[in-house]
């Protein structure tokens, strides 16, 4: 039941990808309304399978590299929703679906691990989907912040092309991703804090020597900076979206790269 | 049924041509009287702006019809035929509806989706109707125009860049800004240019004015007008920081504001962004400003060079405006197409009846009255039922109009009920 939901999910994502990408090249309203009706549905079918497989296996699919894709794939299509349904802006979805449909090709590729005791503890439910979360939020952010430097050249140029055409002002751009790096800032402290807390509790020591735990206090501090840099120094345009593409590429570096280096984390 | 239409516009005919073709307002009355009266045309109905001049008539006969307006029209202008025949061009049927309906669309104009024509085209047809010259084909024809146009405009982008120097002023601070509400703009100078545009913004939402000019009586007059407030030119430096737009256009002839400047109010303003228009010519802002982070500096040539992007963008639009014309055509025809059936089944019905009674007649002697009127209404139902498969076929809407119109030519001529048009 619950394998069948995860793929039609799959396949209502891609066929959602699909249709925006059409939208690319015959730019029709009613064809971009229908892939974010089909990308809506995926998503609905894709909740119903992170419950179905909860109630079957009696735990959340959160516990292995493989499920973990899946849930990004899940939080990262939630912040596509909820960007665009304040923002409308069509070319976030150019960005964030591909990341969606690739994100939910991984899982394919690979084997759902075996549970460790450990991760039978409440604290995994809250701790995790948190820095999901916050992985998504910074994913939007980043993407913003390319949209940003897209439309900001073209207006700098004097050469209206796409982006001008189809994106909202640079302070609605701005707007988004201040107000996505933000959120995602508060949804990683949270999903910290509560690491540290669950660590303190099962895990004997040496925690903070963990590769994982290093490097998401590394994105921490990059996401710090980017927000203390917007405010004071008005960072914005080439140099707020270097940074948080760079904080973005310290998160996939976080969560594919750093277990290479041993510790605790199963992903 | 469809009115014929001869014309000629910015694309057949050069200016000398139009300005001597063209009606003035108050003559057209009188123009479509001519015509009803010299050329029995029944409905008639003229358009002549700037850049076209078309009449549309209905009469018997197509390319009568056509003919006549060619003579009225060189008549009525006194022209040799041969100068202006190459200019005009002609359509019927199918051509005509498409034609007008694209005119209508501002398909057809020199500046694509601009809104005016479709107003004089209103007008054109009130002052038809006014003088009683328009019948059931205009009638048929230029609502429907207008219904299309209506279309065009909400379901495609044709109308919405800006392609004035004051309305791209205004679609760039948008672009920056999102909504102007709460921004302000500071008048450096103040010619006419200058508070054109300031007009636009002001009417986009801009809240704050500012006006700095070297003539004290100018810099006065422009503050009452937008409820602005006047400031010093030596302030400049001061007050910059809290604008969002510069708009620059003093008639100095060398420039007035440099990188150090813009860069030190940017610093100030946290990289808030900040748009200078700078219509000036000479120039009045260095142009090396622009590569400043968040300052967008657009020059009189930049705004051009925008206007022609925002132009092709509309011709991209256009395209998609020509699919609902073309669709819009088909369904146009095939109405009126069906619209003219009533008649037409009418008269075959009739046709029949005859047919069979006439028959009738032949053989009613000997024949008792009981038996003659039994045969009578035998024979009427008869015809009916003849009448009534090739009525459906007809009306079928699945039918290909082209086809349609074929059949119906076909059931006329066998039955002879072309007389009656």
């Amino acid at each position: 039941m619950s394998g069948l939901l995860f793929n039609t999910a799959f396949a209502f994502y891609v066929a959602g990808l699909a249709f925006s990408t059409l939208v690319f090249f015959a730019n029709k309203a009613a064809l971009f309304r229908i892939a974010v009706v089909t990308v809506g549905i995926g998503f609905g079918l894709h909740s119903g399978f992170l419950i179905a497989s909860a109630v079957e296996t009696a735990h959340f699919p959160l516990t292995g590299l493989r499920d973990s894709l899946g849930f990004f794939a899940w939080t990262v299509s939630l912040c596509f929703f909820v960007s665009y349904v304040r923002y409308r802006i069509r070319a976030l979805s150019t960005f964030l679906l591909p990341a969606v449909a690739a994100l939910m090709l991984g899982t394919v590729f690979l084997k759902a691990s075996p549970i460790k005791p450990m991760l039978s503890s409440a604290w995994l439910y809250v701790h995790t989907p948190l820095m999901f979360l916050a992985y998504g939020m910074f994913l939007v952010t980043f993407v913003a912040g390319v949209l940003y430097v897209f439309e900001e050249r073209e207006l700098k140029n004097k050469k209206p092309k796409t982006f001008y055409y189809q994106l909202p002002s640079l302070t609605t751009l701005d707007d988004l991703f201040l107000k996505f790096l933000v959120a995602g800032f508060s949804f990683m402290t949270a999903g910290l804090l509560t690491g540290i807390v669950w660590a303190e509790q099962d895990w004997v020591n040496g925690w903070h020597k963990d590769p994982k735990v290093v490097s998401a206090m590394v994105t921490w501090c990059i996401y710090l900076a980017l927000i203390y840099l917007r405010l004071t120094a008005g960072w914005r345009g080439k140099r707020a979206a270097v940074v948080s593409m760079a904080g973005f590429l310290w998160v996939l570096f976080t969560y594919l790269g750093a277990s290479y280096f041993g510790g605790l984390h199963q992903f | 049924m469809h009115p014929v239409l001869v014309g000629l516009s910015h694309k057949t005919a050069p200016i000398e041509i139009r300005e001597r073709v063209a009606f003035r307002e108050e003559a057209v009355a009188s123009a479509l009287e001519a015509l009803r009266r010299d050329y029995q045309l029944r409905e008639s109905m003229i358009l002549s702006t700037c850049n076209r001049v078309e009449v549309l008539a209905q009469g018997g006969d197509d390319a009568e019809t056509i003919d006549g307006i060619k003579d009225f029209l060189y008549r009525y202008h006194s022209l040799e035929p041969d100068s202006l025949e190459q200019y005009l061009y002609a359509l019927r049927e199918q051509d005509a509806v498409v034609h007008v309906f694209r005119v209508a669309s501002s398909l057809d104009s020199m500046v694509p989706g601009e809104a005016q024509i479709l107003g004089q085209l209103k007008q054109a047809y009130a002052v038809s109707g006014q003088a009683g010259a328009a019948g059931t084909a205009l009638k048929a024809l230029l609502p429907s125009a207008f219904r299309v146009a209506k279309r065009v405009r909400t379901d495609t982008g044709i109308s919405q860049s800006a392609v004035s120097v004051s309305s791209v002023a205004v679609e760039l601070a948008r672009k920056i800004f999102g909504s102007l509400k709460g921004k302000s703009v500071l008048l450096l100078g103040a010619g006419k240019m200058a508070e054109l545009a300031t007009r636009s913004l002001v009417r986009s939402g801009i809240s704050r004015v500012f006006v700095a000019s070297r003539t004290e009586a100018r810099s006065r007059q422009l503050a009452s007008l937008f409820g602005a407030t006047s400031i010093p030119l030596a302030d400049l430096e001061e007050r910059l920081p809290e604008s969002d737009i510069l708009l620059v256009s003093t008639s100095s002839d060398s420039y007035i504001l440099g990188p150090e400047t813009v860069n030190d109010a940017v610093h100030r303003r946290k990289y808030a962004p900040l748009f200078i228009i700078d219509i000036a010519v000479p120039r009045n802002v260095d142009p090396r400003v622009n590569q400043i982070e968040n300052v967008f500096l657009y020059d009189i040539d930049d705004l051009q060079t925008v206007i022609g992007a925002n132009l092709r963008e509309r011709r991209r639009e256009a395209e998609l405006a020509e699919e609902i014309v073309r669709r819009e055509s088909e369904r146009h025809m095939q109405r009126i197409a069906s619209m003219s059936l009533g008649p037409l089944i009418a008269d075959l019905r009739g046709r029949l009846e005859e047919i069979c009674l006439a028959q009738l007649e032949q053989s009613r002697q000997g024949m008792t009255d009981a038996d003659s009127n039994r045969m009578e209404q035998i024979l009427r139902k008869t015809a009916r039922r003849i009448a009534h498969p090739i009525i459906m076929e007809i009306k079928s809407p699945a039918q290909d109009p082209q086809r349609r119109l074929h059949n119906i030519q076909m059931i006329k001529q066998a039955f002879g009920l072309d007389k009656g048009e």
